[in-house]
């Protein structure tokens, strides 16, 4: 029997195919994209899932709120371990500090390491809290004296190649050229997915023999530094409302009256661990990889259920109207004894096939899709991840529901045929379903024009925002950084002396950050403008005498300030609102308040955007290099060139270059950064978005128009006798085709119609994250509204003006 | 001999827009085993659709039917699919061969309904190639077909389960008269063998063929 529908159905499907291309077509890309975006979601939700008692461990980190709004910090102060270390709702508490050593040194094989990254200091509680395997070395009493060094087994491998951990174990490393410190274990690293990546763990004391010696033994509640991480596993009965009961205490009792002062509130949150991977707010120790967001996460769900939904309408659509090119079959079936039964079997056995054929494309697809998809597909992300037993039942559930969805319908309508009018060929039933098939057709478009629609507002918007005047110049300029750790200024200002002999450059300038970047520096500043006293928070950048002029800031009234160390500022438009001074004038030779000193407003400059057009412009002050010579802010060279043709500045690059290696001789790394670049960077979530819905456009109009394509020819074949006595009677091609896709676009225009309103609120929905912002045009709406119809239009007149131009002699004869 | 059905006063009415037509008007008729039945009538008689009453595709609205000792008119759709499956075997006018099966495909698809194990079905249906000498053909689809051996799958087909009652609704209705002849004898031949037939035929030929003719006009039994 089973054998039997299998023929049949393999029959049907090579018989019909167009259709069975179409459906396939359809359940292949909604089945890839389900495929991918399920095996990302997998992959990000099983992070840290396989701790020991996973779900009672916490991080505790410190949530800030002040008039000017929330700030979030993943560490916590150093008093608070103290504090609840004895409380007995907790069954670990372990404070830890993150460290990034300048270097390592394995002194007996002559090798070092620069910036070793992922290194803390922590107390053997640690180890109480993840369990690490320990594969040399004493687990039971691990970093109980100062000096003592835990490595992972990969870290040990870069630090000692060529040993085996138990000879690892007893040696020594020399960390920033003074600090000893003895290999005491070797533990195995974590093998599944996690975000606790750290890589040495250094014993708790050795860190009184570093500079953090004064943070940790000061031990104040009123500072919190983000390396300094504290991890709590509570008791398997602990009352959590009442730890943060307690937290909460801890934190009043503690509070800064300045703060107070200020409206400024502190709270320590308990941030479950399986929460780390995803909340952005505290973010993960390796930012490299970047964090999962759940709202990515879901709308790529949304994308993939869309088209999946697609690809079922198609089928039921396609199905339903060849309905009556099944009925014979059906009514066969049932006079040689089929119930309806194994009928609705049958059919959804067929469906099931096609479906399965579709998953094992989509297998195939998947592997490159992930490829494709290398910006919203995490970089650790393997195919092979396919094969875990729950996603391979995920994917035969997927399958099932899928073939439910699409199968269920068509079986149904297909087995209720009645045997003998289907025999006698009097056979109605096929048009009865016209009416949800319009709906489905319908249904589909609508996805695809709220797609349509939110591209290109999208796109415009991300167009709005790269083309949009930052208020100072971003074209050919570019900023060489210097070294990392280079702390003097000497040798920028020889590197900016050779540079200064190359005729193609403009302007040199030695400074900080460009105008836009993602650092900030930030004091917060008290000043006096004569009627009330203005506290205020102050960004500053750094730069020369030349700064201003290379990036074409506007100074509007008083003037740069004189030299480098010389203490004068010039603010911005902003700041002197900010500050209350009415005109810019009037701000000149006033003194802002930093607190532990004065420093007199020499000069006010136009504002310009510090960030992404997506943030306000804030309170800003360029400054000159104050600290001089304890340490320097200056931290790269930009340049301006004479000019931007693609010849000249190549060469001009590689002069730069040569001339930074002639400046650093020892040092590897060269960072060159063009601000365009850098400032196109600031979009690159937009961008994503916009890929993304680029894909999802594209791939819900080819369904949408494929099952168009399938329901034109179904319908005009049904028409042709008529399209046959039209012409006899002297309709000509165009009035056929007008009458043929009269029906079909009016199903589009009604889709538009739907679709409207709906992008409009999607698309006024994601621009609220954005303080500059182009308006959502109407004719944005007419022309995607337009595109459609196009679209459809060329779909189906592919069809019917085939049909039309049939010689009726053909169409009437078989009659 | 037993009587394998008898009908009852048997009426078929159906609404055709607001009139109330009777297909079938007070039918009573005994069939015996063995008997080989020819309805004869002009079209629209009621014919096809007495016959279909019989082969339970339609029901008769009112009067008793009776089929094998089993009253029909009053089971539920599954007891009497039950029935006919077991019982009856159809041969169509059309044909009606399934297009996507092949010869041996097609012959074999009522024992896949009676659930019979594959190896006897295999033995099966090379008999009945056998019988109907069309053991080359097993592999040719019905579109490779001529009508009058399309018309032979087509019985070979409805005798595969072995009836009791064969049903034929214009089997020569599509072929020509050499065809028409050679169906007629193969029928003549199992009604010999013992199986029950009752056929719809306008024409007299083929009606001499049976043991005896029902005359049908405007659904009532014409009195001879």
């Amino acid at each position: 029997m089973f054998k039997n529908y299998l023929k049949i159905a393999w029959r049907n499907i090579m018989k019909n195919k167009v259709f069975s291309l179409i459906n396939i077509i359809g359940l292949t890309i909604g089945l890839s994209a389900s495929f991918v975006i399920g095996l990302m979601i997998y992959h990000d939700y099983t992070f840290d899932t396989f701790h020991q008692d996973g779900d009672r461990i916490y991080r505790v980190v410190t949530d800030f709120t002040s008039p000017e709004g929330e700030f979030h910090n993943p560490g916590v102060t150093i008093a608070l371990e103290s504090a609840i270390k004895d409380n007995s709702n907790f069954e670990v508490v372990n404070g830890f500090y993150t460290e990034r050593p300048s270097k390592v040194e394995n002194r007996e094989a002559g090798t070092e390491f620069k910036w070793p990254n992922f290194v803390i200091f922590t107390k053997a509680d640690y180890f109480d809290i993840f369990k690490y395997n320990f594969l040399a070395g004493n687990a039971d009493q691990p970093l109980s004296n100062p000096n003592e060094v835990i490595l992972t087994e990969n870290r040990a491998k870069d630090y000692f190649p060529n040993l085996k951990p138990a000879q690892i174990v007893g040696k020594t490393l020399v960390y920033n050229d003074s600090l000893n410190v003895k290999v005491t274990g070797i533990v195995e690293n974590f093998k599944k997915r996690t975000d606790i990546v750290f890589e040495e763990f250094l014993s708790y004391p050795t860190i009184m023999q570093t500079p953090r010696r004064e943070f940790i033994q000061d031990n104040n509640w009123n500072s919190t530094n983000s390396s300094s991480q504290l991890f709590v596993k509570v008791k398997e009965n602990a009352n959590l409302d009442q730890i943060q009961n307690e937290l909460n205490a801890l934190s009043e009792e503690h509070i800064d009256e300045e703060m107070k002062q200020y409206g400024q509130t502190r709270e320590f949150t308990m941030q479950p661990l399986e929460d780390i991977h995803f909340n952005e707010n505290y973010g993960v120790y390796d930012w490299e990889r970047g964090m999962a967001s759940k709202a990515l996460l879901r709308n790529l769900a949304l994308v993939a259920l869309f088209l999946l939904l697609l690809g079922c309408i198609n089928f039921i659509n396609l199905n339903t109207a060849q309905a009556t090119q099944r009925a014979k079959e059906i009514g066969i079936r049932k006079t040689l004894g089929s119930s309806r039964n194994q009928l609705i079997w049958q059919f959804i056995g067929e469906t099931f096939m096609l479906v399965v054929f579709s998953a094992i494309l989509s297998i195939g697809l998947t592997k490159w899709l992930i490829n494709v998809f290398s910006d919203f597909v995490p970089a650790d992300l393997k195919f092979e991840l396919i094969g875990t037993p729950l996603i391979i039942f995920g994917i035969v559930i997927l399958l099932v529901i899928v073939t439910v969805l699409s199968g269920f319908y068509p079986a149904l309508v297909l087995s209720k045929f009645n045997t003998v009018s289907v025999l006698k060929n009097h056979l109605g039933v096929g048009d009865k379903k016209v009416g949800l098939r319009k709906f489905l057709t319908v249904f589909q478009f609508t996805i695809a024009q709220i797609f349509i629609i939110g591209t290109l507002l999208v796109g415009k918007q991300i167009n709005y925002l790269l083309n949009k005047d930052m208020g100072f110049k971003t074209e050919a300029v570019v900023s060489v950084y210097s070294p990392r750790a280079e702390r003097e200024l000497s040798k920028k200002e020889l590197f900016a002396d050779k540079l200064a002999s190359i005729p193609q450059i403009k302007k040199l300038s030695i400074g900080g950050m460009a105008p836009a970047s993602y650092n900030t520096n930030t004091s917060s500043t008290t000043v006096n403008n004569g009627k009330t006293e203005v506290q205020s928070d102050l960004q500053f950048i750094f730069g020369d005498t030349d700064y201003l002029d290379l990036f074409e800031l506007e100074l509007l009234a008083g003037r740069n300030f004189r030299n480098d160390t010389i203490r004068e500022i010039v603010i911005n438009e902003t700041a002197r609102k900010i500050y209350g001074f009415d005109t810019a004038e009037s701000a000149i030779g006033e003194v802002v308040d930093f607190g532990d000193q004065k420093v007199p407003i020499v000069g006010v400059m136009a504002d310009f955007y510090q960030r992404s057009l997506r943030t306000d412009i804030k309170p800003m002050a360029l400054v000159g290099d104050w600290y001089r010579p304890d340490f320097s802010r200056y931290q790269a060279i930009h340049i301006a060139f004479q000019n931007d043709d693609a010849e000249t500045l190549k060469t001009t690059l590689d002069n730069i270059e040569s001339t930074y290696r002639s400046v650093y001789t020892e040092i590897e790394d060269y960072r060159v950064e063009f601000l365009d670049e850098t400032i196109a960077r600031f979009y690159d979530r937009e961008k994503k978005t916009s890929k993304l819905l680029n894909w999802a456009t594209g791939l819900s109009i080819l369904i949408s128009c494929l099952g168009l394509l399938g329901l034109v020819i179904y319908t005009t074949n049904r028409r042709i006798k008529e399209i046959g006595v039209r012409k006899v009677l002297g309709a000509s091609v165009l009035q056929i085709n007008t009458l043929l896709c009269k029906e079909f676009l009016i199903l589009v225009a009604i889709a538009f119609i739907v679709a409207a309103p709906i992008a409009y609120y999607g698309v006024y929905d994601w621009l609220q994250d954005f303080s500059n912002k182009e308006p959502i045009s109407f004719w944005v709406f007419l022309i995607s509204g337009l595109a459609m119809i196009a679209f459809a239009l060329v779909v189906i007149s592919v069809k019917t003006l085939r049909a039309a131009s049939v010689n009726p002699v053909n169409s009437l004869r078989s009659e | 001999m037993n009587t394998i059905l008898s009908l009852n006063e048997a009426t078929r009415t159906v609404n055709s827009g607001s009139n109330r037509v009777d297909l079938l008007n007070n039918i009573t008729l005994n069939v015996k085993e063995g008997e080989f039945i020819s309805l004869m009538g002009p079209s629209g008689s009621g014919k096809s659709t007495l016959l279909n009453c019989i082969g339970m595709l339609d029901s008769f609205t009112d009067g008793g039917y009776t089929f094998l000792g089993q009253p029909v008119h009053a089971m539920k759709e599954k007891n009497r699919t039950k029935l006919y499956k077991e019982y009856i075997g159809f041969v169509f006018q059309a044909y009606h061969l399934i297009d996507e099966l092949n010869v041996w495909e097609n012959i074999e698809t009522p024992l896949l309904y009676k659930n019979i194990k594959s190896s006897e079905r295999k033995a099966l249906v090379a008999d009945m190639l056998d019988r109907f000498n069309i053991v080359g053909k097993k592999d040719l689809f019905p579109m490779q077909l001529s009508g009058g051996q399309q018309q032979l799958v087509g019985i070979a087909r409805a005798l595969i389960g072995k009836p009791r009652l064969i049903l034929a609704d214009e089997p020569t209705g599509n072929l020509n008269s050499k065809q028409s002849t050679e169906i007629m004898e193969l029928f003549s031949q199992l009604n010999k063998d013992g199986v029950t037939i009752i056929q719809a035929t306008h024409s007299e030929k083929n009606a001499s063929y049976g043991s005896r003719i029902v005359h049908l006009l405007d659904g009532k039994i014409v009195p001879q």
